[in-house]
Parts: C-alpha cells; sequence; structure tokens
C-alpha cells in the first residue's frame, strides 16, 4: 500500500505542483487571450453592437499598413538602442561592484532606485530633460557648444531619448543580476590571472563573461520580450499622444495597438496587432533559444 | 569573495557616484517640484534646492483624494499577489526544475511563450469576465489576474534548477519523504533568496501597476495609482501636487526595501541564478 | 528551518484576513435605508463639490458619489463599461472632443429628450445644444461650461513692437485672420528679441476651422475632408502664418510651453476662458503685461463639457433630475464664481455675474463680456464620430511642416491618407 501510495505521490505530485498556475493563468490569461484573437477576426468596433465576421482580413490590411511596419521598425530601433547599451554597462558596473568596496550595501541599493520611481514621475522629469529649449540636456550640450535638439522632433533623437529613459531604468537591475551570477565565479580563477598580469578588463572579457553566460542569455531574453513590447515611455514621452510623434517617429507596435483599440475604437485591428506581435515575439524568442542550444553545444 | 583592489580607485568611486547621482536625481528632483509649485518646472535655469511648500502639498493631497484608502488598498493588493505569486512560482519552479513528469518540456515551453503574450488588449474580455462574475470594482478584481505569473514560474525554475542539490532530494527520498516533506524541508529554506528577489519586483510590479486597476476600480476605491491619476486630471496638470502624490506613493516601496533589501542583496549574492 | 515556517504560516494567516478584508465598495445602487445612490463621474475640476451637499441637503432621498479621473482615463473607461454593459455610472460627463465619438452610438445612452430636456433647451447657444444631438435626433447631453475664444497677447511686447496696446484697438487689428496674420508680419519686423507672434498652428488651424459652416463630416456622419474646401483653407491659412515665421514652434503642454510663458516667447496666443488661470499660474511676475482682445472671425470655442446619462443607469428620472439642476442657470453661476468654468447658458451672459466680471492679472479685462460674446453668436457645426482623431492627423501635418520634414503639399496628402485610415 505504501508503496503504491509512494509511486503516486511520484507520478502525480508534480502536476499538482504545476497545476495551480495552468489553472489560474488558464481561466484568467487563456480566455482573454483567446478571445482577442476571436475578436481579430471581426470588424469589431468598441462603441457598435454589431460586429461582422470578415475573416483574416484585419491581419491582410494589417500586412499592407505602412504603419504597422512603421511602428515594427521603430520598436526594434529602440529595442537595439536601449538593450546592448543597457546590458554592457550593467555588465562593467557589476565587475566594478564585484571587488572590495566600502558601503557596499549602498551602492547596490542605488541600483534599484530607478525601478522603484513612479513612471509618471520619470515622465514629468524626463519630458522636462529633454525639452528643446529650456531643456537639462540641451544646457548641457550647449555648454560643449552643440545646438539645441528637438529631441522628440526626429526620429533618430526621439528614440535616443526614450532609450535613455529605459536604460535608466533598467540597467541597475540588470547589474545586480550580474553581479549574483559573477559573485559564483571562483576567486582563485581571477587570482591566477591577475599573477599573470592580466589586466582588470582583460579579467571580465576572458574570466568572467564565459563564467557567466547563462545569465547573460536570461536577461538577453527577458529583455529581449520586454523591450519589444514597450508602451509606457514612448507614450508618456510624447506628452500622452497616441501616434507617437507627429509623423509617428516613435511610435513603437505597443502604442499602435493601444493607439487602434482605445483611441480609434478598433477593436478588431487591434487584437490582429496584438497577435502579430505575439507571433514576433514568438520569433524572436525562438532565435534566442536556438542561439542559447548552439552557444550551449560549443 | 571580494576580489583584490581595483587598480584605479578614485576612478572607480567617481564612476559610482555618476551612477548613483543619475540613479537618484529623478526621485529627487520630484521631490524638489513636490516642495515648491506648479511653475518650479518651467522654470529656467532649473531647480534643484527644495523649497517650503512640501507640507502644503502633502496636505492638499489628502485633501484631494482618499489617500489614506489608497494607500491601504495598494498594500493589501500587492501583498496578497506578492505572497500569491511566489507561492505558485515556487510551486511549478520546483517542479519543473527538480522532478520528473510526462510533457515537462512542452509545458515549460508553454509557461515561457505566456511570458510573450502583450497584455493590453486582454483588458476589456478580462473586464467582461469580471463583470460576469461581478467582481468589478473590488479589490478582487484587480488580484484575480494577478495570481501567478509566468515570469516567476521561468525565475524559480532556473535558480531552482541550479541551487538545489539533486542529491539531497534523492537521499530524501530514500529515506521516504514525499514530495510535499522534500518541498517544505529542502526546497523552501533554499528558495528563500530568490523568493525575497522575486517578492520584491512583484510587489514593486503591484504596487506601480496601473492599466488594469485603472479600469476596473474606481475613485472612491482607489489603489495608490489611480489616485495619482485623479490628483494630475484636469484641463491642466498640477505637476507639484502630482509629483508630491508620486513621492508619496514611493515612500512605502522604499521602507520595503529597506526591510527586504538586505535579505535581497544578500539573497543574489548567494550566487542565485545560474540557469 | 522553523523560523521560516512559522513566517510562512504567518504570511498565509495575514494573506487570508487582507484578501477578506478586500471586499469592495461594491458598485450597489441602493444606499443605506433606501435611498437613491447616484454616481457622478467627471474629470479635472467641474466645481461640483459643493453642488452636491446643497443637492443632498434639498433632496434627502439621493445620495450622490463623486467620481474624478484624468480627462483622457475617464473617457477610455467609459467606452470599456459601455462595450461591456457594465460599470459606468449614472451621470458621465463627456468632454466636447469626445461627444462626437460616443454620440453615434446613441442607444447607449438614454435620449434625454424623453425625459424632458425640451423643457430647457432654450437655456443654451444653438451649438452647444446642437453638439451633443446624434444624428438619429437623440439628445444625449446637457451642457455644462464652454471654453470661448478670445486672443490673449502681451501688451508690453506690443509696446515695443510700436502696435497699439488697448485692448479694443487690438481687437480692431485683426477682424479677419488675414488681418492677424499681417499684423503678426509687422510683429516680427520690428524684431522683438526672443520672442515670436504666436505659439504653433494648432490652436489657429482649429479656431479657424470652428469659425465656418461645414467641418470635417456633413450631416450624414460622411467625412468631408478632400471635398470640403474649408478644411484645406484652415490648413492653408495656418500654413501662411507659418511661412511668415509667425510661429515660436512650441508644442502646446509642454515643459516649453510653460517656460514661453514666463520668458514671453510668444505675444499672442489663442486662449479659452479656463486657460487663464493657466497663464496666471505659469508666469506669475507678468501679472499687468498680458490684455486680452476679441479673436479673429469674433467667434469660437475650445472645450466644454456635456453631461450624459448612460442607458445602464437604473435611475436615469432621478439623474435627469440632479443633471437638469446641475447645468441651470443658477448653479452654473454659482460654479463660475467658485471655479472659473465659463457657463454655457446664454441666458446668464446679460446678468451681472457675467457682465462685470474682470481679471486684474489680464490688465482688468472685461472677460465676462469678452468670453460670453465669443460663444454667443457661434455657428453650429457638426461634430462626427472621429473628429477628435481627424484634426490631430491634420495637426500632426502642420507641425510636420513648421519643423521643415515636408513641404505643405505633401503633409496635407499624407493627413489625407492617415484619414482614410481612422474612419
Amino acid at each position: 500500500m505504501r508503496n503504491a501510495l509512494h509511486r503516486f505521490d511520484v507520478k502525480a505530485s508534480p502536476y499538482f505542483y504545476i497545476s495551480p498556475f495552468f489553472i489560474l493563468f488558464g481561466l484568467l490569461g487563456l480566455f482573454p487571450l483567446l478571445y482577442t484573437g476571436w475578436v481579430s477576426l471581426h470588424d469589431w468596433d468598441l462603441l457598435e453592437d454589431t460586429h461582422p465576421f470578415i475573416g483574416l482580413e484585419n491581419y491582410a490590411e494589417l500586412v499592407k499598413d505602412s504603419r504597422f511596419w512603421n511602428a515594427l521598425v521603430n520598436t526594434v530601433s529602440i529595442w537595439v538602442l536601449s538593450t546592448v547599451p543597457q546590458l554592457i554597462l550593467a555588465l562593467l558596473l557589476a565587475h566594478v561592484l564585484n571587488s572590495r568596496l566600502r558601503g557596499e550595501t549602498f551602492w547596490r541599493t542605488g541600483l534599484l532606485l530607478p525601478n522603484i520611481t513612479s513612471v509618471v514621475a520619470v515622465a514629468i522629469i524626463f519630458g522636462q530633460l529633454f525639452s528643446r529649449d529650456y531643456g537639462i540636456v540641451n544646457w548641457l550640450l550647449g555648454l560643449f557648444g552643440a545646438g539645441h535638439i528637438d529631441w522628440d522632433a526626429g526620429t533618430a533623437t526621439s528614440h535616443v531619448a526614450i532609450s535613455v529613459m529605459v536604460i535608466w531604468r533598467w540597467t541597475g537591475y540588470n547589474a545586480l543580476i550580474y553581479l549574483a551570477a559573477m559573485q559564483a565565479v571562483p576567486d582563485s580563477l581571477h587570482e591566477a590571472a591577475t599573477i599573470d598580469g592580466a589586466s582588470s578588463l582583460q579579467r571580465l572579457l576572458r574570466i568572467t563573461i564565459p563564467s557567466i553566460r547563462p545569465t547573460i542569455i536570461f536577461t538577453v531574453i527577458i529583455s529581449t520580450i520586454g523591450g519589444l513590447q514597450i508602451l509606457a515611455e514612448p507614450l508618456l514621452f510624447g506628452g500622452g499622444s497616441f501616434t507617437g510623434g507627429n509623423d509617428r517617429q516613435f511610435q513603437t507596435l505597443a502604442l499602435f495597438l493601444y493607439e487602434n483599440g482605445f483611441s480609434l475604437f478598433k477593436f478588431g485591428y487591434a487584437s490582429a496587432t496584438a497577435w502579430l506581435m505575439f507571433l514576433l515575439i514568438a520569433i524572436v524568442g525562438a532565435i534566442n533559444f536556438s542561439i542559447i542550444r548552439l552557444i550551449r553545444r560549443a | 569573495m571580494r576580489l583584490a583592489q581595483l587598480r584605479n580607485r578614485p576612478l572607480v568611486y567617481l564612476t559610482l557616484m555618476a551612477f548613483l547621482f543619475f540613479s537618484a536625481f529623478p526621485l529627487y528632483y520630484s521631490v524638489v517640484v513636490a516642495s515648491l509649485d506648479n511653475s518650479a518646472l518651467g522654470s529656467v535655469p532649473p531647480r534643484v534646492i527644495p523649497g517650503p511648500h512640501l507640507v502644503e502639498n502633502i496636505q492638499r493631497v489628502f485633501d484631494t483624494v482618499p489617500f489614506g484608502l489608497a494607500m491601504a488598498n495598494s498594500l493589501i493588493v500587492a501583498s496578497v499577489i506578492t505572497f500569491s505569486q511566489v507561492l505558485f512560482s515556487t510551486l511549478a519552479g520546483f517542479a519543473f526544475a527538480k522532478l520528473r513528469f510526462r510533457g515537462r518540456p512542452m509545458l515549460y515551453v508553454i509557461v515561457i511563450i505566456t511570458i510573450m503574450v502583450p497584455t493590453q488588449l486582454g483588458i476589456i474580455p478580462l473586464y467582461m469576465l469580471m463583470a460576469k462574475i461581478q467582481l468589478i470594482d473590488s479589490l478582487y478584481a484587480v488580484i484575480a489576474p494577478n495570481l501567478v505569473s509566468a515570469f516567476g514560474v521561468f525565475f524559480m525554475t532556473q535558480y531552482l534548477s541550479a541551487a538545489v542539490p539533486t542529491e539531497l532530494l534523492e537521499a530524501g527520498r530514500a529515506d521516504g519523504c514525499t514530495t510535499l516533506r522534500l518541498f517544505w524541508h529542502v526546497v523552501l529554506p533554499i528558495a528563500r533568496p530568490a523568493a525575497a528577489v522575486l517578492g520584491m519586483l512583484t510587489f514593486l510590479n503591484a504596487w506601480n501597476d496601473f492599466f488594469w486597476p485603472l479600469v476596473v476600480l474606481t475613485p472612491e476605491n482607489p489603489t495608490v495609482q489611480i489616485s495619482l491619476s485623479t490628483i494630475a486630471s484636469g484641463y491642466i496638470t498640477d505637476y507639484a501636487l502630482t509629483l508630491t502624490g508620486t513621492a508619496l506613493a514611493t515612500m512605502p516601496l522604499i521602507i520595503v526595501f529597506a526591510l527586504l533589501g538586505k535579505h535581497v542583496i544578500s539573497g543574489i549574492m548567494q550566487g542565485a541564478i545560474k540557469g | 528551518m522553523r523560523n521560516l515556517h512559522r513566517l510562512i504560516t504567518a504570511m498565509a494567516a495575514v494573506t487570508l484576513v487582507a484578501g477578506l478584508a478586500a471586499c469592495g465598495s461594491g458598485g450597489g445602487d441602493k444606499g443605506a435605508g433606501g435611498k437613491v445612490k447616484l454616481v457622478i463621474g467627471t474629470f479635472g475640476e467641474f466645481g461640483y463639490d459643493d453642488l452636491y451637499k446643497e443637492y443632498m441637503a434639498a433632496n434627502p432621498n439621493i445620495e450622490i458619489t463623486a467620481r474624478v479621473t484624468k480627462a483622457e482615463d475617464h473617457h477610455k473607461n467609459i467606452a470599456a463599461h459601455l462595450a461591456t454593459g457594465q460599470g459606468s455610472a449614472d451621470i458621465e460627463a463627456l468632454e466636447e472632443g469626445w461627444i462626437g465619438q460616443f454620440k453615434s452610438n446613441p442607444d447607449k445612452f438614454n435620449n434625454l429628450l424623453d425625459l424632458g430636456a425640451n423643457e430647457i433647451k432654450s437655456q443654451w447657444p444653438e451649438w452647444k445644444w446642437k453638439l451633443s444631438v446624434a444624428r438619429n435626433g437623440a439628445q444625449i447631453g446637457l451642457g455644462t461650461d464652454v471654453g470661448g475664444l478670445a486672443m490673449c497677447y502681451r501688451s508690453d511686447l506690443f509696446a515695443k513692437a510700436g502696435l497699439p496696446t488697448n485692448r479694443d484697438e487690438v481687437s480692431k487689428l485683426w477682424p479677419t485672420w488675414d488681418a492677424y496674420i499681417a499684423t503678426g508680419k509687422k510683429y516680427a519686423a520690428a524684431k522683438v528679441p526672443d520672442s515670436a507672434f504666436f505659439d504653433g498652428p494648432t490652436v489657429m488651424y482649429r479656431a479657424v476651422l470652428g469659425q465656418s459652416d461645414i467641418g470635417l463630416y456633413d450631416t450624414n456622419d460622411n467625412v468631408v475632408v478632400e471635398t470640403n474646401p474649408a478644411v484645406r483653407g484652415a490648413f492653408n491659412k495656418t500654413i501662411e502664418a507659418l511661412n511668415a515665421g509667425l510661429s515660436a514652434k512650441i508644442e502646446a503642454w509642454s515643459p516649453d510651453w510653460n517656460a514661453g510663458f514666463q520668458k514671453g516667447r510668444f505675444a499672442t496666443i489663442a486662449c479659452p476662458s479656463w486657460m487663464m488661470a493657466y497663464i496666471q499660474e505659469q508666469a506669475k511676475d507678468a501679472s499687468g503685461k498680458w490684455d486680452i482682445a476679441k479673436i479673429p472671425g469674433g467667434t469660437g470655442n475650445w472645450g466644454g463639457s456635456y453631461l450624459t446619462i448612460p442607458k445602464q443607469s437604473k435611475h436615469p428620472k432621478e439623474a435627469f433630475a440632479l443633471a437638469k439642476w446641475l447645468t441651470s442657470p443658477d448653479q452654473q453661476a454659482k460654479v463660475f464664481r467658485k471655479a472659473g468654468n465659463f457657463p454655457s447658458t446664454s441666458t446668464l451672459y446679460s446678468s451681472p455675474v457675467i457682465t462685470d466680471f474682470v481679471n486684474p492679472y489680464f490688465s482688468n479685462a472685461p472677460v465676462g463680456k469678452i468670453f460670453s460674446e465669443s460663444v454667443a453668436t457661434m455657428k453650429a457645426q457638426y461634430l462626427g464620430p472621429k473628429a477628435g482623431d481627424i484634426n490631430t492627423a491634420i495637426q500632426n501635418g502642420l507641425t510636420r511642416v513648421e519643423q521643415g520634414k515636408q513641404g505643405p503639399d505633401d503633409a496635407w496628402k499624407q493627413a489625407v491618407e492617415e484619414v482614410k485610415k481612422i474612419v
């Protein structure tokens, strides 16, 4: 009897452990997801009562819509501009913190301050910083002789500004994660290298980074998924403008979705956008994973 | 585990100070504006020294919205969500990391795919669902969709698969422990640092969430973010008042972080994530 | 180990208790003791708080709960609540920027004509009444406030440029928009340092468009942006002003705009009544330097709201009684005195509360008279469902031209393309 119970426990209990997640997600996560899939097949205006079925027409129209591709390009551009420097900075920062320093807890607490700051406050303050005529950034640039940049008017400039906001917010967080992983690297490796005359930078590149590769991959995956869905920063940078600037220069996919759903009330079209976004993220995710497998095998 | 001293110490500290300055500046500046008045934001050169109006603005915040109630609601919502997410993520993380069962790889992939779902549009059908079960305008409506998190499961799985020694579990099994006992006595203590990290991040996100609560709650029974929205309402935004509100709303986070911070940092320090 | 377990058990207990305490206040419609509970949703500062108390004292069976949210969120939530058939308030305020969209689905709202709105129709100017009438003739809203439109100007900067400063003379300078542009050219020629004639193209375009009989839509809800010469005309007129170099190129509501008030970066700005408070707050030291003259074209309006009663309300009659009371001339006068929201009831315009109202900051300009005049004779222009978004597309085109990204023809073409995708 005990044996049977034991076997049941080993075989069945895992399902009990994962079931809270799947049940709750199934009820509250899956239903909205499938529903938006259903909605995407209709001409669905949020305020109207009739919603004619139109099959894949929303998707066809979306693929032909230059605004969609524009949003896609913007999203990828901002993602690259914000993710790459952010992770590099985080690595450098973690490396610096990974040594004997005074007031360690103090520095490390400072790393998470940007995450704690409310998004509303961030929007207001960065809006002021990047103001064309009286912003602090332009004032600083002026000291070096550079001209006044109209940050939200240009494509490149607005992407840079938004990326700065994202980098500001997430670098410390990623640095903490890297720092943790770095602590697991044996000191002996570093000591041997120092004795051999390796500089700090060489140690970082040759020893630390290879050792914490799985962690780096984790952060890349999470940053990728988050970066492709970025909404709050472009929305607030434009002062609440749904179009992401007068030429849609910084409208990301998520903002385009939001504009269609909650400003133009085109629920069907917005749902189709959501599903295409999901497809895109899944593809990128799959690419990420293939790269991981290749690296693991190497 | 501290390395030998880096060679250029003054430069190191300078860099760190610069970084800390940039990290803290927006928070500091928002407090400055909160202590001045509405025209401060447009002032040139920008005002960086706090002014005298902080107490008065704090008073106005409490006069304008039921801020105390909002804080209490946010605290309840964030706490319940945090506890639930951490618990269920640890349970599922344990299973995915250390237990063997049929369908494990596929189910894990589903979890990861779930992270990729853009949630904005889900607001409408989710609202319909909540309306059907009569939960609109109650805190349950805010809590329910956030009881589990795919990211949490992913996070705990990564951590536990490296941090929990399989031999320990096998030894426990050999002694005849049930899975539950293994979980309670072996896994949970090891999971503690990562659970603290996840808890901190979850609490932060739940506290700052404003899209969903804004749709499903009302300003009579608000969370902190809804009250901030009310404060910021009007043809013309009263920036000083808004930023006072955000500064007040950030206070509990700082307190929670100060309390849990040591655990979080030390937890991460224990070579947490190895994936 | 044991401590950890104790901690977890304790947390579980706390969470359970907290969870139980999470019972919300609920949206019930019967207050204590059989009272009728009315929920009214507004945004910004409607100035109704004292009025609610007054009404409840006079009507003890009514309990009023007020909901205030930021304007964008307020309207987004209304859309969500209407779409799902649940959760809206008994009275929902709708701003004129959104009313076109909501009234295109009139069956979600009570037709106030059925509740007796016809009796009070004469309170309002015709355009204000018509703006909330749906295509099928249903009246879905009662007008609350209006913005009106005048031209605020810096008399000290005008003096530097050799222009007249007395407001009657200034009003004579620009009876038409062409004259306004001509005045602007004179101002630019005087080269007052660091100062342009106006802030940006948006308000001018809206004001010019608002002065024509037909705007973006015809009365059958067809978009006539391409065929109606008035739309292209408003666009072109604004381009003309931009090409003359009269714009400070500052985006409204941005931090630069706020600083612009303080630094005198623009000498004129089209201002509705509610902008006065804003200018006063942003440019505290400039009291007495600002004055107000008439808007070119004489009429205009920017802003203003309506009280609507969604069909979801369980107490339409009581809600109507409250809405009718809140929008009656007496109450609008009270709100005006307290919060400064300009009344929409034209019957008030001849009463001393309006005619005697002056603003000392603006050199004692008789703002009561000025704004009521701009509103009283305005034309009723039909507003279709997506008017707000269409205007955004056209305004984006104007700023693209202003920033040198495109020529006027290309900008117009792109705007028209956008409009086609919006509807």
